[in-house]
């Protein structure tokens, strides 16, 4: 299934808490659904066909948790094997993963590391990202992280993610909650960050919710509703922009469905003020 | 790889100490961010195998729990790149290294075990079945099996008994696990010895039922096949009702 075009095109993260409100009862009605593919590669049985029904009925794109970009160890082929061939097998248009590492000497560690923002860790995952486009025949998009700490930084993170996006060709999936988590932990301007990005290669957007877990830390843990100065940070980005897909996270903690649609009626109501005069009339 | 050594260890440092907490340094880090990383990757690990063994979570002492997890994130190096198939690992891992003797309960491998057939009878994909029609006969047609099973040994009947009266009824306990063709839900039937026997003969062999019967009539020297005969058709009777069997094969292949 495709986009629409010259519209705005609000997706969801099709999760099994909520799948009923995507199949059954129709309550979710995205433009687009993201999952992450490691959830989904091999599964039969009941959820098998639950997620044939999902790629039959909304686009897909995917968002991967395991390929580890910024891991010292070797891309694991086989998996990026698997990857190929499902996004072949759901016409999925968009892979993203996280710009960070989550495996290293040969063990999985199932969570997103930060990379330190240095020259060689620019250099070494530029090169696996060409890689790993070479090897699927697409570019690839990459998020940036929330990270909890700086980790030995020669350089800023707006320097770092230009850099690798320059110099990969890949797109940048910004996740705007999380500039204005990493801008709250680590002290930077999140409107000075934003307008920092590369933002003509940004193929779409990320909004979610996070929790405060001290006076100094924020967790990005898509477990929350969005606040007010991320739908704040959201606009002003928005603004920067042409018209991209926009994704809302939730992972867990799940609201009434009530509440899911109003969050993506929020963003839609946002884009629709800067993207709406994109839409050509019939 | 392009990293710099220093730039390699640091990612090592900070892996080795989300996976072990202990202490360590690491330039530029602050003490809480590392201290979130720890809480963050640990519970991952800790929810996937709560999720995965319930049982086993509630019936093994809190330290005992916080032990497995503590040394299977530590010092087993997680292979797959799917999450919810860790616990496959983590059953290995308890089973190689032997809690179940260390901690005097015998029961832990098999509870182990059944707890994660379950999920992967659940989640394994899609297997197409042999073709079948439901007309055949029960004696001499080749009976097609489901093919999305898993047969279990279990040691103790974890299945059958809390854990504490299991571990007084050591045996061999056969079990079925298998996906149900159209609700997809996962079944369990309990097996005796002749009804493996039987099973794994129609599954792997191919054999009708009277080519089995009179296989053991032979290799047991029996004087009479049919009471043998009279349990495996109420055995393949009764699964096929419950869809471990799904009817005769169209095309009866020739025995040689």
């Amino acid at each position: 299934m495709n986009l629409r075009e010259n519209t705005s095109n609000i997706g969801m993260g099709f999760r099994r808490d909520i799948a009923d409100a995507f199949l059954k009862t129709n309550e979710i009605n995205p433009d687009f659904v993201e999952v992450a593919p490691e959830n989904w590669i091999n599964m039969g049985g009941y959820w098998g066909a639950q997620f044939k029904e999902v790629s039959r009925r909304f686009p897909v794109f995917l968002h991967g948790l395991s390929l580890s970009i910024g891991s010292p160890d070797e891309l694991d082929f086989d998996f990026l094997r698997q990857v190929k061939n499902f996004i072949e097998e759901h016409d999925v248009r968009v892979y993203s993963e996280h710009l960070s590492f989550a495996k290293l000497d040969n063990a999985h560690l199932y969570d997103l590391l930060p990379i330190p923002f240095r020259d060689d860790s620019v250099k070494h995952v530029v090169d696996r990202i060409n890689q790993v486009q070479d090897f699927l025949g697409m570019p690839i998009a990459i998020e940036n992280v929330s990270y909890y700490t700086p980790v030995a930084a020669q350089m800023t993170e707006s320097e770092f993610i230009n850099q690798i996006v320059s110099q990969s060709g890949c797109s940048l999936l910004l996740d705007v909650n999380n500039v204005y988590v990493n801008a709250f932990n680590h002290h930077y301007d999140p409107y000075e960050f934003i307008s920092g990005m590369p933002l003509d290669r940004v193929a779409y957007l990320h909004m979610a919710g996070h929790e405060q877990v001290s006076p100094t830390l924020i967790v990005d843990t898509h477990g929350e509703a969005i606040i007010d100065p991320v739908y704040d940070l959201f606009d002003f980005t928005v603004a920067k922009l042409k018209s991209v897909p926009v994704l809302l996270e939730r992972d867990f903690n799940f609201p009434e469905i009530r509440m899911l649609n109003h969050e993506m009626n929020q963003l839609r109501s946002i884009v629709n003020k800067y993207w709406i005069k994109d839409v050509v009339p019939a | 790889m392009l990293y710099q050594p220093d730039t390699y260890k640091i990612e090592q440092d900070l892996s080795r100490f989300g996976r072990t907490g202990n202490d360590t340094f690491i330039p530029g880090t602050t003490e809480e961010g590392l201290r979130q990383y720890r809480r963050l990757l640990r519970n991952n690990i800790n929810n996937t195998m709560v999720q995965a063994f319930p049982i086993s979570r509630q019936v093994l002492p809190d330290e005992e729990w916080n032990e497995l997890i503590n040394l299977f994130f530590a010092d087993h190096d997680a292979k797959t790149t799917q999450i919810w198939k860790l616990p496959a690992e983590f059953v290995t891992f308890v089973k190689e290294n032997d809690y179940a003797t260390l901690w005097s309960k015998p029961w832990l491998n098999d509870l182990l075990y059944f707890e994660w057939i379950e999920i992967e009878v659940y989640t394994m994909p899609d297997i197409e079945a042999e073709p079948f029609t439901l007309q055949g006969e029960i004696r001499e047609g080749t009976i097609v099996v489901n093919p999305e099973h898993r047969l279990v040994l279990l040691r103790y009947p974890v299945h059958l008994y809390a854990v504490e009266e299991a571990k007084n009824h050591p045996g061999d306990y056969f079990m079925m696990v298998y996906r149900h063709p159209e609700t997809r839900e996962v079944l369990f039937a309990d097996l005796t010895a002749l009804d493996t026997f039987t099973f794994e003969n129609i599954a792997h062999e191919q054999l009708s039922l009277s080519d089995i019967a009179a296989g053991l009539k032979l290799q047991f020297a029996l004087s009479d096949q049919h009471p043998l005969l009279t349990n495996m058709i109420a055995f393949v009777q009764k699964m096929m009702a419950q869809k471990l069997f799904l009817g005769y094969a169209v095309e009866r292949k020739e025995q040689f």
